[in-house]
């Protein structure tokens, strides 16, 4: 392995990014689900809307919170980390950072405390819009991030000028070519990982008892919620690929594991990037590389990685996160899949499912969390050695913090995340199994 | 004072490229005050549940619930502050202060993560999340501590200078200590506020030795520093700052002792006001001795603004953010002061 400090560096930042992505990716779907459980209850008046609200009212507060309290170290790091970053795009992301951390503020000021503890001081109906507030600005937050990562893969509106970025026209610095696909994407992915968490704890609770009412609901919520996002994720990840043959060929080709510049590109199963050797260890390949994924030279070649001039990104990262998220995916389709082959005439009542099956079901819970950060993983790594596409790069950027406090701050940050994802997991199994309290805080009362 | 400073910028006071990064640099500050001493209270309290009865903790944590969320928010709002307006400057600080801010982070994210999962937590885990807030609470003030020896030196990293941070770092835990229990004090009587005064009074040692070495530090390591505070023409203003502080420090030592007997008649709000005096002038003094520099002699506060299109933008959000920041935040605040009786009743299930 290489300890170098770029890659510490690099890993740090990754660290933190996947982890806050990953909850805020829940945070997100849920706030959603949570609006439509709450406009559901109104409408029908029935309890079990109710009841799915509670429980997931709590695992969603547990999600915001590490979201909100991972966006602090990721916003340092982009100092500590990098400190020649803002000095070079500062002009484009400061900005951005400054709407990012307005949105959040205000959504938490306004809204999320109505939301969470003052559901018997107001109305129903204002409490519903404050539900629905909370999901608009968790959104927003999402499309400022979104807004930000996109324009370091698709630069646009800003010219580099004497080592800095200088913006000429924010429209199109914001809505830069790769926004409407990365927007989308996280999107769906956040839909994917809080559905099949929803799946995941309802089918764990039907291996422990009879599921009540409401949870057969979340059930059903997620599956639909599952299915639907599958489907649109499906076409907008062909879209996305097809976007970064166009923009970033050497991110297409490394994605494809392919080094030699050629007519045709075979698809890669399973294989080991070889970066010294340029080829790869234990392949095994079938079928071709559909039209469009890789870019073509001005003759017509495909290009593969030996095109870049060796400015290329770490080919087994990207290589392998790339095919994670497609084995989740296939994994969760086929789970989808089979699961509303069985109830799809029982109305998607998990009761009827075999106990093996619930087993498949609440194993399958983390597949979308898992995609979504696989996603985010390879959508970073593809992009270097590059931290704003073609024109800045990594190496760069680096500041002069030795490798020992890198890796000395790189283990105390993942042990910390380790303990919190820990304690998110076994505050949701605590949930899911004996139910929710409610909490109120002292002196959030008028 | 503005004519000065726009004439050796070479800009007109009413240009944007000047006024815009003062008046975000005016806001910084108001925030910096704001953190430090509403969160420095939060952070007191923490430490202090480390030397608290096991049963005390849970009301210690309690008591600050109020203005918990507001609290929170401070660092964020600062650093998206910091980030936005003064971009070039980021980097350039953040980056000589990798291991304390490295600490900081850890220290923040473990606090803010303990207390709000202990209130939904249940049994065990409870406790173990008071003792996660215990621990953020202390690295985070160790943190701050380090911080501002690392400034105060210059960003020097030598083995000396590691060992001067680490002193000030002992120091400011101390000290948000003083101001924790100083608050506490005045909220609570009984055994709660002997160990309050108990803390207190060792606390306050510490304080002064930090400050007066950081104090110390700044005047040697940068000899413009050394000149603003003793140049005969800035003593009016410079040796009033002194006094008072010294001042502070003794009449809170005579008011903590007097507190500490049984009949006292003593302000119990006293020592707390002058505590907040105190880190006011401490910070007064920093914002003197810096300014008009973000980075010492070298990269002042225009140089490190961003273009005035992005300027334009960030103010457009902190438009958005202040009234937001003052109705919700006073809200929360408004229990500060007053005596905390929820020892005698049956408090939220919390």
């Amino acid at each position: 392995m290489d300890f170098s400090p770029l890659s510490l560096a690099r890993a740090h930042f990754l660290v933190s990014l996947v982890f806050f992505v990953l909850f805020l990716a829940i945070a997100l779907a849920l706030a959603w689900v949570l609006l439509f459980f709450k406009v559901q209850a109104r409408r029908t008046a029935g309890p079990g809307w109710t009841a799915a609200y509670r429980l997931w009212v709590r695992i969603f507060a547990l999600a915001f919170v590490l979201a909100l309290a991972s966006c602090v170290p990721l916003l340092f790091q982009l100092g500590s980390v990098w400190p020649v970053l803002m000095e070079r795009v500062g002009n484009v992301i400061g900005p951005l950072v400054g709407f990012a951390v307005v949105t959040v503020f205000v959504l938490k000021s306004c809204f999320l405390g109505v939301m969470l503890f003052g559901q018997r001081r107001v109305s129903d109906l204002a409490h519903t819009l404050s539900v629905l507030m909370v999901a608009v600005g968790l959104t927003l937050w999402v499309f400022w991030l979104a807004a930000m990562v996109s324009w370091t893969h698709t630069p646009a509106g800003a010219v580099l000028l004497e080592g800095r970025y200088v913006v000429h026209d924010w429209v199109q610095a914001v809505f830069n070519r790769s926004l409407p696909w990365l927007l989308g994407w996280t999107l769906l992915a956040a839909a994917l990982a809080g559905a099949f968490l929803m799946v995941g704890v309802s089918a764990w609770q039907a291996l422990q008892r009879p599921l009540a009412e409401g949870e057969r609901l979340a059930f059903r919520v997620g599956m639909v919620v599952a299915c639907v996002a599958l489907l649109l994720q499906g076409a907008t990840s062909v879209g996305a690929a097809r976007l970064v043959a166009a923009v970033q060929p050497a991110k297409a080709a490394a994605a494809a594991g392919y080094w030699s510049s050629g007519e045709t590109a075979p698809w890669v199963l399973f294989g080991w990037p070889d970066a010294a050797a340029q080829r790869n260890r234990a392949q095994a390949s079938i079928g071709r590389v559909p039209d469009g994924w890789l870019a073509r030279d001005a003759a017509g070649r495909l290009q593969g990685l030996d095109g870049f001039s060796g400015m290329l990104p770490p080919v087994a990262g990207v290589f392998w996160s790339f095919r994670i998220v497609l084995l989740a995916g296939v994994a969760m389709a086929l789970v989808a899949g089979i699961t509303l082959a069985w109830l799809g005439r029982r109305r998607l009542d998990p009761s009827a499912l075999p106990r093996a099956w619930l087993r498949v079901l609440a194993g399958s819970g983390w597949l979308g969390g898992l995609a979504c950060v696989a996603g985010w993983l390879y959508m970073e790594l593809g992009r270097q050695p590059y931290a704003v596409h073609n024109t800045v790069t990594v190496t760069e950027i680096l500041g002069e913090a030795p490798a020992s406090w890198l890796a000395g701050s790189l283990a105390a940050h993942a042990a910390l995340y380790a303990v919190l994802a820990l304690g998110f997991l076994r505050m949701v199994f605590h949930a899911a199994r004996y139910g929710v309290v409610p909490v109120r805080k002292a002196g959030a009362r008028p | 004072m503005i004519d000065v400073l726009s004439a050796a910028m070479g800009l007109s006071p009413d240009d944007p490229s000047f006024w815009m990064p003062l008046l975000f640099m005016g806001l910084l500050f108001a925030l910096i005050v704001a953190g430090t001493l509403l969160d420095g209270i939060d952070l007191g309290v923490g430490i202090l549940l480390g030397f608290a009865p096991a049963d005390a903790r849970r009301r210690l944590m309690l008591m600050l619930s109020p203005w918990r969320d507001a609290n929170e928010f401070w660092l964020l709002l600062g650093a998206g502050l910091f980030a936005s307006a003064f971009p070039f400057a980021w980097g350039a600080i953040l980056g000589k202060l990798f291991v304390p801010v490295a600490m900081l982070m850890i220290g923040v994210m473990l606090r803010s993560v303990s207390f709000e999962f202990r209130i939904r937590a249940s049994g065990r885990a409870r406790t173990a999340w008071i003792g996660g807030f215990w621990a953020g609470s202390v690295l985070t003030a160790f943190a701050h501590g380090v911080l501002l020896g690392r400034v105060a030196t210059g960003y020097q990293a030598q083995a000396a200078h590691v060992w001067f941070d680490v002193f000030v770092g002992g120091c400011a835990v101390a000290a948000y200590l003083l101001l924790g229990t100083c608050w506490l004090v005045m909220r609570v009587d009984g055994p709660l506020r002997r160990l309050g005064v108990a803390c207190a009074r060792h606390a306050i040692r510490w304080t002064a030795a930090g400050m007066v070495a950081v104090s110390v530090a700044f005047g040697l390591a940068n000899a413009g520093i050394f000149y603003k505070w003793s140049s005969a023409a800035d003593l009016a203003l410079t040796l009033p700052i002194w006094v008072m502080m010294l001042a502070c420090f003794v009449c809170m030592e005579i008011l903590l002792l007097r507190l500490g007997r049984p009949d006292s008649k003593v302000v119990a709000g006293a020592p707390f006001v002058l505590c907040l005096v105190l880190f006011l002038l401490m910070l007064a003094g920093l914002a003197y001795s810096l300014f008009p520099y973000l980075i010492l002699d070298d990269m002042t506060l225009w140089d490190g603004a961003a273009s005035v299109s992005s300027l334009r933008l960030v103010l457009a959000a902190t438009v958005v953010a202040v009234p937001v920041m003052l109705v919700f935040n006073l809200l929360g605040y408004r229990s500060l002061f007053g005596r905390d009786r929820s020892d005698t009743g049956v408090v939220g299930p919390a």
